[in-house]
């Protein structure tokens, strides 16, 4: 059922893209979840890659930043 | 069995656990085909206050495969919304339930229908269709067949005709024998710890599932969209597996007291041929098979070229399966029913070859009429509208298994394998002891009334 979006391929193809994703999407390709009406679960799957997926309404975004991660990880107290 | 609880995880999550799968051309509308998938095991029709339902969070699916490919070039797509239309009542039911919109009704269920279809856009093909509620008794559920069965089967789109709600189990077997060391009542005297021989042990009677049918049009789902003549053209042959999704990530919302989903759906509960998962796969596995599409199916095929059951038959008839206990080759009589389809040659004049990809999916031959006097062990008795060639609700699949799993099917590709004498009479002696099957669409029996029905007689 999981389906690659426009977005999401982006997102899994440079990790520039998908940092500008998080950080402050400047395009108007960005779904619910970036205009803030939907919540979304951020699942740091795997620390020492930097990989974070992202689930959001039926989707789902995968990341690669690892300043974010080091940045929820001490948001986290790990 | 036939997948009803049949892996670890799905076991625990019974509404999207996917019992029985069955494709078959319609008896009495042979211009279309009828799809069966069921969920829900082993419902106890006294199973209230809160009775069975789909899942609002659950995508289910129907899914068919028509170009080789084991990828759903076509699929059903159903989505379940639950209504409560009383906030002040604990009751399912606040009086008599007369109709399938009685306000009554407190927790009445409706559902979309979607088509999808490889490289086209998905086509809602209905909304808010209404599901019958479960069967409480005579003074909830009055006439329940008359009243709910029929007013639940909603033509949709395209001649297409949809049902879902509950429906007594139509598959049948001895689950307390079999699990109980690999019994079979009829033959147990001859078991390694023997019993005297008795009759079989339906252990699902009186237990309802939930049914999704849809019938379509043949020319919906086959290749070419026409409604193939000639049984042996590859294009007559379709793939057919059912699914259930549920969203990647679930949160516990403590305010609302249940969990909400976030992400896309992904695949929870899957099936095809019956039993495959049940008692090819190992434990270990069943978790990973259910959750990876049927075309990716060869890293289990090793399960299906020498099966645990074949080697576990001798063992515990002992002296009763000498030559099924000196087959040491792989079983390609197997993966081909299994996996790839019979090809051509192997039965006369019959094929449901859908490619060397090896997917676990109940193949159907289009082209195949119905059987004006239908065996109920298939094309192994003759019958080539049975079982392998898709599933009816009467094939007794739990024989037809057993005897091609103890070596009577092996002859067809291995002309040098003479089966053990008791390969061709193996059975659990069971037969469909809930209402009788329907003789038109959903086909499905009527379910069990809560009221109506009797508990079973505890032993130990």
């Amino acid at each position: 059922m999981s389906q690659t979006s426009r977005r999401s391929f982006l997102a899994v193809a440079g990790a520039g893209a998908a940092a500008t994703a998080v950080a402050g999407p400047a395009d108007g390709a960005v779904p619910a979840a970036s205009r803030g009406v939907v919540p979304l679960v951020a699942h740091v799957s795997d620390a020492a890659t930097g990989t974070i997926v992202l689930y959001v309404g039926d989707e789902e975004v995968v990341v690669h930043d690892h300043d974010l991660v080091r940045r929820l990880n001490r948001a986290a107290g790990v | 069995m036939s997948s009803h609880r049949e892996a670890p995880e799905i076991s625990k999550d019974p509404v999207a656990d996917n019992t029985d799968v069955y494709a078959f051309v319609s008896p009495d509308r042979p211009r279309t085909v009828t799809l069966v998938a069921n969920f829900i095991p082993f419902q106890n029709p006294q199973g209230g206050p809160n009775f069975y339902e789909f899942g609002d969070d659950v995508v289910y699916a129907i899914n068919v495969s028509n170009r080789g490919y084991a990828r759903a070039d076509v699929s059903y797509e159903f989505r379940f919304t639950t209504r409560i239309l009383n906030d002040d009542t604990f009751l399912y039911n606040t009086g008599p339930i007369t109709a399938i919109n009685d306000p009554d009704w407190n927790r009445p269920q409706f559902y979309s229908v979607t088509r999808r279809a490889w490289g086209h856009k998905p086509q809602v093909l209905a909304r808010h269709l209404a599901c019958p509620p479960v069967n409480i008794g005579p003074r909830s559920t009055p006439n329940y067949g008359a009243t709910f069965t029929h007013a639940a089967v909603h033509p949709i789109r395209g001649g297409r005709t949809v049902f879902a709600g509950q429906r007594g189990d139509a598959f049948f077997v001895d689950l307390g024998s079999v699990f109980d060391l690999g019994a079979l009542r009829p033959f147990q005297s001859l078991h390694l710890i023997p019993l005297p021989n008795a009759d079989g042990v339906n252990g699902l009677q009186g237990l309802n599932v939930h049914t999704i049918a849809i019938q379509v049009p043949i020319s919906d789902l086959s290749r070419n969209g026409d409604i193939p003549k000639d049984v042996m053209k590859a294009a007559s042959v379709i793939g057919v597996w059912a699914t259930a999704s549920r969203q990647k990530a679930r949160m516990w919302n403590d305010r609302l007291g249940r969990p909400e989903g976030h992400g896309p759906f992904s695949q929870v509960s899957r099936l095809g041929n019956p039993l495959f998962n049940e008692v090819i796969t190992p434990m270990a596995d069943k978790d990973r098979w259910n959750a990876v599409p049927p075309r990716n199916d060869s890293q289990f095929a090793k399960y299906v070229a020498h099966p645990e059951l074949a080697r576990l038959l001798p063992v515990l008839y002992p002296g009763v399966f000498p030559h099924l206990a000196a087959y040491t080759r792989a079983r390609a009589d197997l993966l081909a029913i299994l996996l790839t389809g019979i090809p051509a040659g192997v039965v006369p004049g019959f094929q449901n070859f859908t490619g060397a990809r090896q997917a676990d999916l109940l193949r159907l031959n289009l082209a195949v009429p119905p059987s004006s006097k239908p065996d109920p062990i298939g094309l192994i008795a003759g019958d080539p509208a049975g079982f392998p060639n898709g599933r009816r609700l009467l094939d007794n699949v739990v024989a037809i298994e057993l005897r091609a799993i103890a070596g009577v099917t092996i002859p067809l590709v291995d002309p040098s394998f003479t089966p053990d004498k008791a390969a061709a009479l193996l059975e659990d002696g069971t037969s469909n002891t809930n209402l009788d099957l329907r003789p038109h669409f959903p086909y499905m029996p009527d379910p069990a009334g809560g009221f109506q029905s009797t508990p079973g007689i505890p032993a130990a």
